[in-house]
């Protein structure tokens, strides 16, 4: 039942984001990265890490979605050619980007990748804290005082200049 | 179901790949951006459970906070090139201004 | 080190050294025309320094000292040094006496001529480089002395420089001596491979030879004898010395007959422990030498301007101190050398005097003609200096020049008749000489009058040196045997040199083919007074073989042309058309290798991650299929 479920997440994601890549609309886009990250959320939550997913749909979901929204709002008038044109040829650049994915099908398919099913995750999920303030201080003072300074950053990032 | 996770990574990963080349607009790359940082973190989450580790369920979140930062700045850059006038593109911004 | 040098050895250099400076910093802007006297006060000095040095090493033994360091890298070095050995000293003596003479003599030839003051300060800095060079204790030295000889020598030729003959004269000269100087060169670098750490100096080669390389050393025997050949006007690089009667008879009578030109011979003499294993080197330098000396001859006797006749003798008795060194006799040939310096030089000074007394630079046979009323003294001594030439006894020629063509005949019977006919040519074409200039007049000779000038004897600065260097010409030869027990001093081969004792009654033979060629001449000169002339009108297809050198001059004109044209075509189409296009090439495509990677920086974001996106999957290849 679990499995149906991350796999239903997983296909959903997947259509999203792929529909998210062919929008031509930065709203659309907008909203499609929403449904994905909320099924990313979702996989998070089947895989057993209930924390990190409630934590996913609280930042990403609703509070970086919503600055987007917002600036989208914020944008001037769209223009008509939204798509980029690459200075290496169409098929090169199509498949410069597309080659990692297909490396990484071909490993996919060959084993390569863990095996097994997780269900680890709960009972690490009571460690979490322990971590982040253990071994990991220094990593989590961290990104706490980048959060301060992406804080401050952007205060002065929006003064009006004279 | 292993594979499936896997090839959601994965997939997510080249469809904000191809958001960042593809697009002109810089919120679409922006949106692009924060793609590749869940598909990364999907990756993260599973091998986590794979391997039993928080150390792993940790980084996620740090992961998490991290990507919500940058993208505010971003967005805060975003807005600075609305309010100078120039059009939020990057071909508009190739050339270093005085 | 200087309290092992005796006093004479420093003066033979603080002399001239000085004399110079003195003369072209302090005398020479104030007051020009004085410029010769501290250089006549400095060959005075010399010259009784060279004979004080020759004295001591004739009653104590030869000197090799060297006095400093002048490259020095790691074990292997090359210094400054004095070799005052028998062979240095006697030719030294010669050298140092006849150079002062020659000096007084200028003195009293450049007179009237307004660039005198240079011609001194040249003429100075010859004698000191020839001193330089025979006392040398190195190759290295030495070479650094025969270049510096040979600088004088282009200056000196060329020394009317508004005159185009002698400026391409001394172009030649000097460009021909390149060519032989070249060989030394070479020969000097193969010495420093073959004898690493002694510096190329005598004292340490010469022992060692036996123990080097048997083809450097063939390879160094024949490239200083290359160098040789320029230097001393052997066949086939002689043809420079007739053209460098162009400059003043001073010059001619020092550096070409007396001096300069006994460097090569020297530079054979000096290298006999080397030259001597070679195999072949010895008997080529013989031939060529034989060789030289008859093909000379025979043009001398066929030439019309009084200075060219003494080149091509020249020439001739170059040619036969080569045989004399050749044949092994070197004794004998560098006692040819030192009493040809004396009769050489006071026949050149005697043209000179009729050429000055015609107040021309050089004078033909066509402008003399019955002098011996006009010019009794220059007569006296041309007639001492050309017996001596011709190697009558009791003067100095017979003992010098009859002994190398002695050893001739001994040598082979091919030789023998080479050194009979050169025996004969060299008494033909003196006698010749004497009795077209005092004898007559005839009637296609002026007999002496020119524009108005009736000739007479110069004056005294001009007279005294011949008449003191005529001494010498008729007297040298008597001390052939201290002359052995000098050379003996210092001597590095196996077998000291000998100097053979030529007794009259003994050398019949060559005395009756000198008085034959003086009769023939006779004969030709006076009897049919006109034949001088007349054959050339008649046989002129033979004359102009003659004049041409036996073909020699018109080959090596076309040789220098081949030169010019190769080096025309180098310089010009394969420099221009290959080496600057492969250049330019090089930078254009510098140049559009920077555009092309010029266009990879586009400014657009995208393209910068599409980069980084394909370079992951480069790196991911690479781990998966690793």
């Amino acid at each position: 039942m679990v499995h149906a479920a991350i796999l239903l997440a997983g296909v959903v994601a997947v259509v999203f984001a792929v529909l998210m890549a062919t929008q031509k609309s930065l709203y659309a886009c907008a909203v499609c990265l929403l449904a994905v990250l909320l099924q990313t959320a979702a996989i998070f939550y089947f895989l057993g890490a209930p924390l990190v997913a409630f934590l996913q749909v609280m930042i990403y979901a609703g509070a970086v979605m919503v600055l987007v929204v917002v600036t989208i709002m914020a944008a001037p008038a769209e223009n008509a050619r939204a798509v980029n044109k690459p200075s290496a040829p169409w098929l090169l650049a199509v498949l410069g980007v597309l080659a990692p994915l297909g490396e990484a099908a071909w490993a996919l398919s060959r084993g390569e990748f863990s095996q097994g099913v997780g269900w680890g995750a709960s009972a690490a999920q009571m460690q979490v804290g322990a971590v982040l303030f253990g071994p990991y201080a220094v990593a989590t003072e961290a990104v706490g005082f980048l959060i301060f300074l992406s804080a401050l950053a952007v205060i002065d990032l929006n003064r009006s200049r004279p | 179901m292993n594979q499936a996770v896997w090839a959601a990574c994965f997939v997510l990963f080249a469809a904000g790949l191809s958001l960042l080349v593809f697009r002109r607009e810089l919120l679409a790359m922006l949106l692009g951006l924060e793609l590749m940082v869940n598909a990364a973190n999907i990756g993260v989450v599973y091998g986590a459970s794979l391997a039993g580790d928080a150390s792993g369920l940790s980084a996620a979140l740090l992961i998490i906070a991290v990507a919500a930062a940058e993208a505010v700045i971003g967005l805060s850059l975003i807005l600075r090139v609305y309010q100078s006038g120039r059009s939020p593109e990057s071909d508009a911004l190739k050339e270093l201004h005085g | 080190m200087t309290a092992v040098l005796p006093l004479s050895a420093i003066l033979l250099f603080a002399a001239p050294i000085s004399a110079i400076l003195i003369s072209f910093f302090l005398v020479r802007p104030f007051k020009p025309r004085w410029t010769h006297w501290p250089i006549l006060i400095s060959c005075g000095v010399v010259a009784v320094s060279a004979v004080h040095i020759a004295m001591r090493v004739y009653s104590s033994g030869p000197l090799d000292v060297i006095v400093a360091q002048w490259m020095v890298a790691g074990n292997w070095s090359l210094s400054f040094g004095l070799r005052l050995d028998g062979l240095s000293s006697a030719v030294l003596a010669m050298v140092a006496v006849v150079g002062a003479l020659i000096h007084v003599y200028a003195a009293g030839y450049m007179e009237e001529d307004e660039c005198m003051p240079r011609f001194f300060l040249f003429f100075h800095l010859f004698y000191l480089a020839m001193i330089g060079l025979l006392t040398s204790n190195n190759y290295v030295q030495l070479y650094l002395f025969w270049e510096m000889v040979g600088m004088a020598s282009y200056f000196l030729i060329g020394f009317w420089y508004h005159k185009a003959t002698a400026r391409r004269a001394a172009m030649q000269a000097f460009l021909v001596n390149r060519v032989g100087d070249f060989g030394f060169m070479l020969a000097a670098l193969f010495l420093l491979a073959a004898f690493p750490q002694s510096g190329t100096r005598f004292a340490t080669v010469f022992p060692a030879v036996g123990k080097a390389s048997p083809a450097l050393v063939c390879a160094i025997g024949y490239l200083l004898f290359w160098a040789a050949t320029a230097k001393s006007a052997q066949f086939p690089l002689y043809f420079w010395l007739p053209d460098a009667m162009e400059g003043p008879t001073p010059v001619s009578a020092l550096m070409h007959a007396a001096t300069m030109v006994t460097a090569g011979i020297f530079l054979l003499a000096r290298s006999w422990p080397l030259l001597a294993g070679v195999p072949h080197l010895p008997h080529l330098i013989a031939w060529i030498g034989a060789a030289t000396a008859l093909g000379a001859g025979i043009v001398a006797a066929t030439k019309m301007d009084l200075k060219r006749i003494l080149a091509y003798s020249t020439v001739s008795h170059l040619g036969i101190m080569a045989l004399g060194v050749g044949l092994g006799e070197i004794g004998a040939g560098i006692f040819h050398l030192i009493t040809h310096g004396f009769f050489k030089a006071v026949l050149f000074l005697c043209a000179g005097n009729i050429a000055h007394g015609l107040g021309k630079p050089t004078a033909s046979v066509d402008e003399a003609g019955g002098l011996i009323k006009k010019m009794p003294l220059t007569f006296v001594c041309f007639t001492a200096a050309a017996l001596s030439l011709a190697g009558i006894w009791p003067f100095a020629g017979f003992y010098s020049k009859d002994a190398v063509l002695d050893a001739a005949h001994a040598f082979s019977p091919g030789m023998g008749v080479v050194a009979s006919a050169i025996g004969f040519m060299s008494a033909f074409y003196i006698f010749r000489m004497l009795f077209l200039v005092f004898l007559g007049p005839r009637p296609r000779q002026t007999g002496g009058e020119h524009g108005g000038h009736h000739i007479h004897e110069a004056g005294l600065w001009m007279g005294i040196p011949v008449l003191l260097i005529s001494v010498g010409a008729v007297c040298v030869g008597w001390f052939g045997a201290q002359l052995q027990s000098l050379l003996s001093a210092g001597w590095m081969a196996a077998a000291a040199p000998t100097v053979p004792h030529m007794k009259v009654l003994e050398a019949w033979p060559s005395l009756a083919l000198a008085f034959a060629g003086a009769a023939a001449s006779y004969w030709w000169t006076t009897i049919k007074p006109n034949w001088d002339w007349d054959w050339r009108e008649k046989y002129t297809a033979v004359a102009a073989v003659f004049a041409s050198d036996f073909g020699w001059k018109p080959a090596m004109a076309g040789v220098a042309r081949a030169v010019v044209v190769l080096s025309n075509w180098l310089g010009l189409s394969v420099d221009k058309d290959s080496w600057d296009r492969l250049i330019e090439a090089s930078a254009e495509g510098a140049i559009e290798v920077g555009g092309a990677g010029a266009e990879l920086a586009t400014g657009s974001v995208n393209d910068y991650v599409w980069w980084m996106a394909a370079g992951v999957a480069v790196l991911l290849l690479v781990v998966i299929f690793r």
